[in-house]
């Protein structure tokens, strides 16, 4: 079984020295599904989703992504890190798009997008650079695969981001406040090609501050403060009828 | 009174009323100052120039005659050898030290850390005598492969010849700038562009060769630039070794001459030449790396695309 596109994390403990920034995370992403997590500034949820595909490591707990232990190997009673070369190959499976993008500044648009399956998987690079293309004119980008991302807008470099992401044909993408760092006008762009792919069937854990996207595309909310995941459930319910007092709290504050 | 012009109109792009008639050319007086500096500069250089051309003690005569003397260019020679050959071996050296000194290892950073203060804290022309006299330390070194019977004595004073104790001392000197050089191309690497590669499954091989290296290049590639046109006139150091490099070659012929001024002009207007060809490069190399890391605002960029 593999690359399954599922999500599940029971009791993620994550701590920074003596500060513990998660404290006990379940989270439950089902095929296909959207999830978005919502939550005051600091309240861990870019580490829960750095987690999620390693750029952190977990101090407890058990992570499963695409149906497998993520990271480790359990054996002998205790979970075993795995060499860096099948950390690699899990991470290839899970895209991350950023909030500052972090596109490849010294390779074009098209490079940035081929980068993945040409020095990845080996993809020759007449078949990675048509893909690109494709990939590009998907996110509305058709004929800026010769640009820069400094010659492009930050809403374009965000979806060149998405792109090269795409390019690796994850089960998963992860999604860490991907419009945060964009002026206002440039948010929608973004937010029309993450619908386009959850429309897809991609499975999609999204950060995010923006309410309208979560109420209108996502399955699940989460409600994450001071680490712990404070309220769960059907994204409209929560977004409409929060149960959880700190939940109301945040909603009031954010809408 | 603009305003109530402007409000209140339906299409928001009516004109305003005109403040001047006709547009009449605009004026910036120049000012005393303006011509006063241009009197200074050229009452500066004017006196230079007739103070070089009437001063018979320049001997510009001789000057002509030893530019292009066989001692003179064989030192020019080596000083380009001794240039490349220290800039080389010290960039190799300073790349190892930078690798060590980002090491997570405190002990092989400490290490390097140690070196690159020493190296910097030193003047290079004592580290030049030092290690042309280490023998003095050291007269005799055993150079051997460990756990083998495999070694050799050497004596330090048939090592250390003028050229070799150079070569050495401006290397390990160069080592230490270029180790600092180097890490700041790196830490000049944002953290996450690390995060991009490795999300995507790279390698940390494939990160660094085709990521991280690639971006340290703008900071390292100018900034080396600098270094190869310092080491440059840093080789006239090695004269007192009696390596018969540029400057040497001049105070040999001066010291069976006593032409002093005249040679050390034919050797400075070597050393002249030489960093200024390097500089036409140099400065090409900044103008690229300076333009291709500059960003353009992305309002700017938006605007240029809707005119299109
Ligand atoms: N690398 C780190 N080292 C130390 N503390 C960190 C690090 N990354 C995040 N933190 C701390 O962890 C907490 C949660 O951070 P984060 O997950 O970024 O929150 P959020 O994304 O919800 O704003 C913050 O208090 C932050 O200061
Ligand atoms: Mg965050």
């Amino acid at each position: 079984m593999k690359a399954d596109g599922t999500i599940e994390a029971r009791q993620l403990y994550k701590s920074y020295g003596s500060h513990e920034v998660l404290r006990g995370i379940d989270l439950s992403v089902k095929a296909g599904e959207i999830s978005c997590i919502i939550g005051p500034s600091g309240s861990g949820k870019s580490t829960l989703l750095r987690c999620v595909n390693g750029l952190e490591t977990i101090d407890r707990g058990v992570l499963r992504v695409n149906g497998e232990d993520f990271g480790y190997v359990e054996k002998d009673n205790a979970y075993h890190a795995v060499s860096p070369q099948r950390l690699a190959e899990q991470r290839s499976h899970i895209g991350m798009v950023f909030q500052q993008f972090n596109l490849f500044p010294n390779m074009t648009a098209e490079d940035n997008v081929m980068s993945g399956p040409v020095l990845v998987k080996k993809t020759d690079r007449k078949t990675a650079r048509e893909q690109a293309q494709k990939l590009l004119a998907q996110v509305g980008l058709a004929g800026c695969g010769h640009k820069y991302p400094a010659q492009l807008s930050g809403g374009q470099q965000q979806r060149v981001a998405i792109a090269r992401a795409l390019a690796m044909q994850p089960s998963i993408m992860l999604f860490d406040e991907p419009t945060s760092a964009l002026d206002p006008e440039l948010v929608g762009e973004v937010l029309a090609v993450m619908r386009d792919l959850a429309h897809h069937g991609m499975t999609m854990l999204v950060v995010t501050h923006e309410m309208g996207f979560a109420r209108d595309v996502a399955d699940e909310v989460l409600f994450m403060d001071d680490g712990i995941a404070v309220e769960r459930g059907d994204a409209r319910e929560v977004l409409a009828n929060p149960r959880e007092k700190r939940t109301q709290e945040f909603l009031e504050r954010v809408l | 009174m603009m305003s109530t012009a402007t409000t209140g109109s339906k299409t928001g792009t009516q004109p305003l009323p005109d403040l001047l008639p006709e547009n009449k050319k605009r004026i910036t007086p120049k000012r005393p100052r303006d011509y006063l500096c241009w009197a200074v500069a050229i009452a500066i250089v004017g006196g230079l120039v007739t103070t070089t051309v009437t001063n018979e003690n320049y001997q510009w005569p001789v000057v002509f005659s030893y530019f292009t003397t066989e001692a003179i260019l064989d030192g020019l020679v080596l000083t380009l050898v001794l240039t490349v050959a220290s800039m080389v071996l010290g960039t190799l050296l300073g790349l190892l030290l930078a690798v060590m000194r980002m090491s997570h290892q405190a002990p092989i950073s400490g290490l390097a850390r140690l070196y690159i203060t020493f190296f910097r804290g030193t003047p290079v022309l004592v580290q030049l005598i030092f290690w042309f006299n280490i023998a003095a330390l050291y007269p005799n070194i055993t150079i051997g492969i460990p756990f083998t019977d495999i070694s050799t004595p050497v004596d330090m004073n048939a090592l250390m010849t003028p050229l070799t104790a150079a070569i050495v001392g401006l290397t390990l000197n160069q080592a230490a700038y270029m180790a600092e050089i180097i890490r700041g191309g790196f830490a000049s690497v944002n953290r996450g562009q690390y995060e991009a590669a490795d999300s995507l499954g790279m390698s940390g091989f494939t990160r660094l060769r085709h990521v991280i290296i690639p971006q340290t290049m703008p900071a390292i590639i100018p900034a080396t630039g600098n270094q190869v046109i310092g080491m440059l006139k840093e080789t006239s150091l090695v004269s007192v070794l009696g390596v018969a490099e540029l400057l040497n070659s001049a105070q040999s012929i001066y010291a069976r001459t006593y032409q002093t001024i005249p040679l050390l002009i034919v050797a400075s207007l070597w050393y002249l030449i030489m960093t200024m060809a390097l500089s036409v490069p140099q400065s090409m190399i900044e103008r690229r790396f300076s333009r291709s890391t500059r960003r353009p605002a992305p309002v700017a960029v938006a605007t240029k695309e809707s005119l299109l």
